[in-house]
């Protein structure tokens, strides 16, 4: 599904991504780990073309495309969706109403029947029980006000409605108790299916005890250190970062 | 009495006979009107709005007019409607019927004896010019009285119309008197065809713990110039919410003057949609004029094309006025190279145990909200459109009747194009 080939990209001038490998098949779960500051939300940012990032070298394969022919919006539409670590607040524009565009954007892009606002409501009702949201947010500013926990419910909400093939979620974990946590995880577990991938930025390994991946990787320095099965997460849960580092230091990983 | 008048303007605005009632008051503002020019760009407060456009024009005065209100008609407020034609009372367009007993909402012409406190509002402002102008001429207007206590459930609707086929001045008066403990909900709304001056005065008394929400809509016609007028006096303990929304004229300006006294609690919120070569100036003044009062200001401007749009923010507080909470924001989006927006706080504190803040930006589209929405599906164009429409939204979806709400949320859909993203409630 997606294929990254010796990646890199910088910001203003300075390299942040130096050379990125990697490989996702559909049903995969995949785990993106590393210290702060070491590229991880970078790289999310950069499939999903952020404009702040320039792409420097490399290529990256969506279904076989080359990713980086297609606008932002145009990404979002061929099936990837990244919920971010910071959602911005857009005051003004109901949540509700912007969720509606973005799923009648989609619909008409792979030419399905768009939802009227009476058939969108049904729709998004079904679809707020997923991430337990209270109904009094779909009628509120997009993000306009909401709490850290709420932006990430919110975003995990729309990618419950867009149904992304690709899914990268950037320290869903941040702003939220254990509680909310194991909400959205168990909601990120049922949105999986056998023909979507799903690639988690953290920090912490906690949240990938819910969200179980196949495969973990460790960036630093904006390039892979090691790749390894999930029990690299349990790993780096005891031990920390610092020994991938100084294995990557000596030489011994790749 | 011959008076001594240097403008031409301003005399040939004062040369048609003076009206019979208000005489005193009307000596008066022609005393101050003598010697007078319209201001200009020397004058500080007119730095940045240049009246050359209107004084090369001649305005005659307005004479009665049949106008098709159909379209402007608002369902809640079908019965509780006053229409103004060209300055002059159209008993044929208004309908009252619904207006609760015991509220006065008539015009001027018919209720004058309870109108002793016309003109009356000082406030520590000098009067405008253009204040002065329609207290010398204006025909008619609208008293709103309502009496202590009563709480009124359906909003009143004031409607003033210009139909003018040769430019013409017309000068809309407001009184409104809301006694102590009563509520109250008021649309003003102004709108018209063709060239013509309107200079709108609205006097306001909010009395102690009384509650009055009052929307403006100015939309005229794109030839219209605009000089609105706006005093209220905010009794202890009351409260006065105004939201003054302008989309039309080439040439408009606002200028509200707000008295708080003890505990009173304003907001005062613009929004300006601006194209083409329009010009649309805020000029407030908020007087904290007593303790523990609360005063909030939201103005926006959305400027495109050629136009341009000022700001100047005024709130003094007064030495007693301790406990004051002033909050003002200005908050401007340039839709293109060419747009031109000037904006200026203007803070005078006096007391020293006080809250007051402002805020001014002024700006384009920030990238990283459009990024979020293009990452969400939504093409450049669309995802531009839908934030100027929310940055507009912000203001309209606190338009408490709901279908003026809802117009003029389709109003700034079209001018924002945003229409086609469809309903964005």
């Amino acid at each position: 599904m997606l294929s990254i080939k010796n990646l890199t990209a910088s910001i203003n001038g300075t390299p942040v991504l130096k050379g990125i490998d990697l490989e996702m098949k559909a049903g995969e779960i995949h785990a993106l780990m590393g210290p702060n500051g070491s590229g991880k939300s970078t790289l999310g940012k950069v499939l999903v073309g952020h404009p702040a990032y320039e792409v420097t070298g490399g290529e990256v394969l969506f279904e076989g495309k080359n990713l980086f022919d297609l606008e932002p919006d145009a990404r979002a539409r061929a099936g990837i969706f990244m919920g971010f670590q910071h959602p911005i607040e857009v005051p003004g524009v109901s949540n509700a109403a912007f969720l509606r565009l973005a799923y009648n954007k989609k619909a008409e892009a792979e030419g399905r029947d768009e939802l009227d606002p009476l058939e969108f409501d049904d729709f998004i009702h079904e679809k707020i029980k997923l991430v337990a949201m209270k109904e009094e947010f779909l009628d509120r500013s997009l993000n306009e006000g909401f709490s850290g926990g709420e932006k990430k419910r919110n975003e995990i909400l729309q990618m419950a409605v867009l149904e992304p093939k690709l899914a990268i979620l950037d320290e869903l974990d941040s702003g939220l108790d254990i509680d909310a946590l194991r909400v959205l995880g168990d909601a990120v577990n049922k949105l999986q299916r056998p023909d979507r991938a799903l690639l988690i930025i953290t920090h912490f390994p906690r949240i990938l005890e819910t969200i179980q991946p196949q495969y973990v990787h460790v960036l630093s320095g904006g390039r892979i250190l090691k790749s390894a099965g999930k029990e690299l997460a349990i790993e780096l849960e005891e031990r920390g970062y610092d020994w991938v580092l100084e294995e990557a230091a000596a030489g011994g990983v790749r | 009495m011959t008076l001594a008048l240097t403008s031409s303007f301003i005399a040939d605005l004062l040369a048609g006979p003076r009206p019979s009632e208000w005489g005193d008051l009307r000596k008066a503002a022609e005393a101050r009107l003598a010697g007078r020019d319209l201001p200009t760009s020397s004058d500080e407060d007119w730095k940045y709005t240049n009246l050359k456009a209107l004084g090369n024009l001649a305005f005659s005065p307005a004479p009665r007019a049949a106008v098709d209100i159909s379209g402007h008609l608002l369902p809640e407020m079908v019965g509780t409607r006053q229409v103004f034609v060209n300055g002059h009372h159209a008993p044929h367009a208004s309908c009252a019927s619904a207006v609760p007993a015991g509220v006065r909402f008539l015009p001027l012409s018919i209720a004058s004896e309870a109108c002793h406190s016309l003109g009356s509002l000082e406030n520590g402002a000098e009067q405008g010019v253009f204040e002065d102008l329609n207290t010398a001429r204006f025909e008619d207007g609208a008293v709103l009285l309502v009496p202590k206590n009563m709480k009124v459930a359906l909003p009143l609707h004031l409607l003033f119309i210009t139909k003018a086929d040769t430019p013409l001045a017309v000068f809309p008066r407001v009184l409104m008197v809301l006694e102590r403990g009563a509520e109250l909900e008021l649309v003003e709304e102004h709108y018209g065809t063709g060239t013509y001056l309107s200079c709108p005065v609205v006097e306001v008394r909010v009395g102690e713990g009384a509650v009055l929400r009052h929307e403006r809509v100015q939309r005229d016609s794109d030839e219209a110039f605009h000089f609105g007028t706006l005093r209220a006096e905010v009794a202890k303990g009351g409260q006065y919410h105004s939201r003054t929304l302008s989309f039309g004229a080439r040439l408009s300006r606002q200028q509200p003057w707000v008295r708080l006294a003890e505990g009173a609690e304003v907001s005062l919120d613009g929004l300006a949609l601006l194209d083409d070569h329009q010009v649309a100036d805020t000029h407030s003044f908020l007087l904290h004029a007593e303790p523990h009062a609360t005063s909030h200001q939201l103005h926006k401007c959305i400027v495109d094309g050629q136009a341009r749009a000022i700001f100047n923010g005024q709130i003094r507080v007064a030495p007693h006025a301790q406990g004051t909470d002033a909050r003002q924001q200005s908050r401007n989006l340039l839709l293109s190279e060419s747009a031109r927006m000037d904006t200026k706080p203007q803070l005078e504190i006096y007391a020293d145990d006080v809250k007051c803040s402002h805020g001014a930006t002024v700006g384009q589209l920030d990238p990283e909200e459009l990024f979020y929405l293009q990452s969400r599906g939504l093409n450049a164009d669309d995802a531009r459109n839908l934030l100027t429409y929310g940055f507009a939204g912000d203001v309209l979806n606190r338009i408490p009747v709901a279908s003026l709400r809802r117009a003029l949320r389709q109003l700034v859909m079209a001018r924002t194009q945003a229409d086609s993203l469809g309903d964005l409630s």
